[in-house]
């Protein structure tokens, strides 16, 4: 369970409200109403961070996906394991993802690689990025791209240390899908 | 939104001048409807002197018109009464007490508080002293019949505050109105009010229901954050309500401030006070 109190309807600050008058809005938005100033803000940078963009869907969901991976994140992992399912990642490419197989047997293609090695040097250490990693992947991509995905993984890791250190509970329906496709 | 959109809507009305703030929560008293559940045993959530000051300072900048200092029992910060006196140097205050911590020789502590710019607002609920004592707990009564002539003898200027469960205009209030006025206080100086179903009042099933448009929209600071209303930052079975929650940052005081006029902005037409609560 939550480290913290996830707020309900009936405890949802004045200024938060908004959020949700359409029902259970999810944890992080739950959590993030106990500092309503903060909710806006933060939900404003990480739906810009994270959704449509210049870049495919496919290739922002695999920078989400992976970086949740590489953090540990079990919220995010499960919540964008089934966001993986909706915008097309197959179950293969997902398990790559996640580190159940090769990531060269689900991703033959050299763009998609080069990718993961940019977020796997953004997510998965720390210190400098290596210059041939960053020559890779602008082989393939376009530097607007490189930077716009790497503002989602940057976004995806600050999801990732709020569902993690508040210990945020994966809902029940995604439980229940994650059940259904052989991921849990 | 800048300053001067703040100090503008002050001016004009839109958004009340008064900021209200919670010194602590705890209370040597724990009356049977607080909206804060305050006993000898509550958490303190207590602000410092400096914070006080500081909010009192930058609400005159702000252009905010008075302060109201509540809790809790305020008078059990050893600091208060001096604190309260520096407040006022820069915009009046109303202090909230139950008055019953200024019995015997600690009346002293009062001294600073005979001030032209402060006003002490003390509660008392019925002219029979087993009713108010019912609500309020022993010796109340008599506590407060006692120190309030002594206070205005002394340069005070006393408030009295009564809360009701019944009309707030009731012929039975009567015998309460010219008992408070025996004691020295102005009809103008007495206030009726009801209890707000709110903290331990909601708990024992007592008061108005109210919701943000019947509360008036004051900036109120606690140490928890900044609320829409001194009806804000109430304590339901031991936790802070937030439904009226603003933000949680209290200083500088631009931020909340700011903040609940955007959100009284945005509430629909028709906001009002209409319960009485105040
Ligand atoms: S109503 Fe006032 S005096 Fe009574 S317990 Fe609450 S804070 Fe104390």
């Amino acid at each position: 369970m939550s480290r913290t109190q996830l707020l309900d309807a009936d405890q949802a600050p004045i200024t938060a409200q908004p959020y949700f008058a359409d029902g259970d809005p999810g944890p992080i938005v739950a959590a993030l109403a106990t500092v309503p100033e903060l909710l806006g803000p933060t939900l404003n940078f990480v739906g810009a961070a994270l959704g449509p963009g210049s870049v495919t869907t496919r290739a922002k969901e695999l920078a989400i996906l992976r970086t949740s991976v590489l953090q540990g994140c079990r919220y995010c992992i499960h919540a964008h394991t089934a966001v993986a399912l909706d915008v097309g990642l197959s179950t293969d490419e997902i398990r790559a993802l996640r580190g159940d197989i090769a990531l060269e047997d689900a991703f033959p293609e050299v763009s998609e690689q080069t990718l993961i090695g940019w977020i796997d040097a953004l997510a998965g250490a720390t210190g400098a990025v290596p210059d041939d990693v960053w020559i890779a992947a602008r082989a393939h991509w376009p530097e607007h791209a490189l930077v716009e995905l790497t503002v989602t993984v940057g976004a995806t890791m600050l999801l990732n240390r709020l569902a993690t250190g508040l210990d945020l509970p994966t809902s029940d329906q995604v439980t229940a899908r994650l059940r259904t496709e052989g991921f849990v | 939104m800048t300053e001067s959109t703040i100090a503008e809507a002050i001016a004009s009305g839109e958004m009340p001048g008064r900021v209200w703030i919670y010194s602590n929560y705890h209370c040597n008293l724990a009356c049977s409807y607080c909206l804060t559940e305050s006993s000898p045993r509550s958490e303190r959530r207590e602000l410092t002197a400096e914070q006080m000051l500081t909010i009192a300072i930058e609400a005159k900048s702000l252009g905010f018109t008075g302060i109201g200092v509540t809790g809790g029992e305020p008078m059990l910060l050893p600091w208060l009464p001096e604190t309260v006196a520096a407040m006022a140097a820069h915009l009046p205050v109303i202090l909230l007490t139950n008055g019953t911590l200024l019995g015997g020789d600690r009346f002293e502590r009062a001294a600073p508080l005979a001030h032209p710019d402060i006003a002490v607002q003390i509660s008392l609920d019925s002219h029979q002293p087993d009713l108010n004592d019912m609500a309020r707990g022993p010796d109340n009564f008599d506590k407060v019949v006692a120190v309030v002539p002594r206070l205005i003898v002394s340069g005070v200027r006393v408030r009295i505050a009564t809360t009701t469960a019944g009309p707030l205009d009731s012929p039975t209030l009567d015998p309460l109105r010219a008992l408070v006025r025996s004691l020295g206080v102005r009809d103008e100086d007495h206030i009726v009010r009801p209890i707000v179903r709110r903290g331990r009042a909601d708990e024992r099933d007592l008061g108005v229901v109210a919701v943000a448009r019947n509360i008036p929209s004051e900036l109120t600071i606690a140490a928890d954050g900044a609320f829409w209303g001194s009806f804000g930052p109430t304590v339901r079975a031991g936790r802070l309500d937030t439904d009226l929650l603003l933000t949680r940052t209290i200083l500088p005081l631009s931020i909340p401030a700011s903040t609940l006029l955007a959100t009284l902005r945005g509430l629909p037409e028709g906001a009002d006070a209409s319960l009485g609560i105040r």
